[in-house]
């Protein structure tokens, strides 16, 4: 494949700008108009598979319970009933995971970008002992699954006395180093002619990664700290364990634990799996190119 | 004063190192070492760790739990990986088929993945309910039998799979899209003209060409599957009868409920060299990639 990834024998996950695929390519042998018509009613019958459980959740949520039990069902809720979303936003803990866990992804967010991206320059940029060696050795840790270190991971926190605190959920994940990884391959690329320019200009060496580095990398920060939220905002096994507490729960915790509690009442804990999704909707929509580029990346992570 | 500029740029590399080493250390190294440590030891949350010899190991090679989360787990994700990518891989191809337009369908096709999976086994939770769940009015509509999903010890892991051929089967798709398109088409081009069909291209082009990318996947499905926790822990809880039990609920369980540290520590170990022994088998067929 004569691609770029040949050159210098690096992997084809480099170069994050390459990742944002672009699917206008034509295929290319032109497939007969019946054939592209069958392929069509196929793809949308997939298509409508994958989101046909959204849109069943939706209309749950804006039924009243009783209603769930009727049959033949009604599908779509006419008039929508709203008292679900009521009860789940003035009589439920859940207003407090939604800003748990948008304080937890933004803060992990805010901070990696930061540590991830100085590392990563220095280890594009810099000469220092054993860096190649102390690279792979980062990149390496990256095969750990993280249920090998959960347990450990559980007495190290507690032993610092930060279990069911906000300082348990947002430092461990900073630990992850997917992001020194991407970052050194984005400014690795990069001219040094601006950075020596700087130096000579009398510019700090910190002052050269803030006003040069950073602004060209800028892509790159967008990807990582997409893909960073969207971790966040998922993940479930580090939070369900490194919290006890009904207020110290995120929105994916806060659910699973009501799970026995809220069973009973089906309105309210469907009305909570949808605003559990609309953020991420929402990013989704606006984000979208960057957010299939992330995702594509943030499954060699896991 | 080279030496002296060496040492300085020695010097501003720690300060920019430093941030992200003290989490590195603090939150994966330290546990890394910990967890050593921890497979030689016994205690729990409220019990002094103390030595315990190789009885841990002992331990876990005895305990029927362990390889029926084993079984579990490999059962799991051999429902799951042939179907998903398969399907995947047909989705690609009529989506490279269709072409112009598919942009809404891609993004149909994607939303499942960016759902949290404990958010989709919430939602699942609905669809297999059996008074109202949507799988039993259907039965019910066409006149057979409805079934208690994840009662049944039969249905319980197939349907724990089938939430996550539901949730991957985009990403594949989009995965397999991305390398299809990369594919020369002068090959196409070349075999349309000699009168290759579209099976013929497949079999004789697509396949050959993409058995790296199939391989890939299959690997790194194999690692994400084995490690499937989040789902099983809100619909099953490992029941019913113990048939979704898999390898990361028994290591939270052994912590949270049995108050074995020494014992889960171990069983992260076993998890560990499975999962290193997969990844490998994943990095050689990366250089071969390379080397192509």
């Amino acid at each position: 494949m004569a691609t770029a990834d040949t050159t210098r024998g690096r992997a084809h996950t480099d170069r994050p700008r390459g990742m944002l695929i672009r699917f206008r390519a034509r295929p290319a042998v032109e497939a007969g108009p019946v054939s592209i018509a069958v392929s069509y009613v196929i793809v949308a019958i997939i298509a409508l598979a994958c989101v046909l459980p959204f849109l069943y959740i939706l209309s749950t949520s804006l039924k009243e319970s009783q209603l769930l039990f009727q049959y033949p069902p009604k599908w779509l809720p006419i008039p929508p009933y709203f008292g679900n979303y009521e009860r789940l936003l003035f009589e439920t803990p859940f207003p407090r995971w939604v800003l748990n866990t948008l304080v937890v992804a933004t803060a992990v967010t805010a901070i990696k970008v930061v540590i991830d991206s100085m590392a990563g320059y220095a280890f594009a940029k810099m000469q220092f002992p054993f860096k190649n060696f102390l690279f792979v050795f980062v990149i390496a840790t990256l095969m750990i699954p993280f249920a090998t270190i959960l347990i450990p991971l559980y007495f190290t926190v507690r032993g610092l006395h930060l279990l069911d605190t906000y300082w348990a959920l947002i430092l461990p994940p900073l630990a992850n180093p997917i992001g020194i990884f991407m970052m050194r391959q984005f400014i690795e690329g990069l001219p040094s002619d601006l950075e020596n320019a700087a130096r000579l200009d009398g510019v700090s060496e910190f002052g050269v990664y803030l006003r040069i580095i950073v602004p060209l990398i800028k892509p790159g920060l967008v990807v990582l700290a997409v893909l960073t939220f969207l971790l966040q905002y998922t993940s479930f096994l580090w939070p369900l364990v490194a919290t006890n507490t009904d207020e110290m729960r995120l929105i994916t915790t806060g659910l699973a634990t009501q799970r026995s509690v809220w069973q009973v009442n089906y309105g309210i804990f469907s009305a909570g799996a949808v605003m559990a999704l609309i953020p991420i909707t929402v990013i989704f929509l606006l984000l979208q190119r960057y957010f299939i580029a992330g995702s594509l990346a943030g499954a060699l992570k896991q | 004063m080279a030496r002296r500029y060496r040492v300085r740029q020695m010097i501003t590399a720690l300060g920019f190192l430093t941030p992200f080493a003290v989490f590195f250390v603090l939150f994966l190294i330290v546990p890394i070492v910990q967890v050593v440590i921890q497979t030689f030891q016994t205690g729990g949350l409220s019990r002094r760790m103390s030595f315990a010899g190789l009885s841990n190991w002992e331990n876990v090679f005895n305990d029927p739990v362990v390889y029926r989360s084993l079984e579990n787990s490999v059962r799991y994700a051999a429902i799951v990986i042939p179907l998903v990518l398969v399907l995947g891989f047909v989705v690609a191809m009529l989506l490279q088929r269709i072409g112009r337009g598919s942009a809404v369908f891609r993004a149909m096709l994607y939303f499942p993945t960016l759902a949290p999976v404990v958010i989709a086994g919430l939602i699942w939770l609905f669809l297999v309910d059996p008074d109202f769940g949507a799988f039993n009015l259907t039965l019910r509509a066409v006149g057979l039998p409805p079934q208690i999903w994840l009662g049944n010890t039969d249905l319980a892991l197939p349907m724990v799979a089938a939430l996550e051929i539901w949730r991957a089967v985009g990403f594949w798709a989009l995965f397999f899209l991305a390398t299809l398109i990369s594919l020369p088409r002068e090959l196409y081009e070349a075999a349309h003209l000699d009168g290759a069909g579209g099976w013929q291209r497949l079999r004789h082009i697509t396949l050959p060409l993409m058995r790296r990318a199939i391989l890939f996947a299959v690997v790194l499905a194999t690692i994400y599957n084995l490690q499937i926790f989040d789902s099983v822990f809100v619909m099953t809880d490992g029941g019913p009868a113990g048939t979704t039990q898999t390898v990361v609920w028994y290591i939270f369980k052994s912590l949270f409920s049995f108050d074995r540290v020494g014992f889960g520590a171990t069983l992260s170990f076993v998890l560990l060299f499975i999962i290193l022994v997969l990844t490998l088998v994943q990095m050689a067929i990366l250089r071969q990639r390379r080397r192509a």
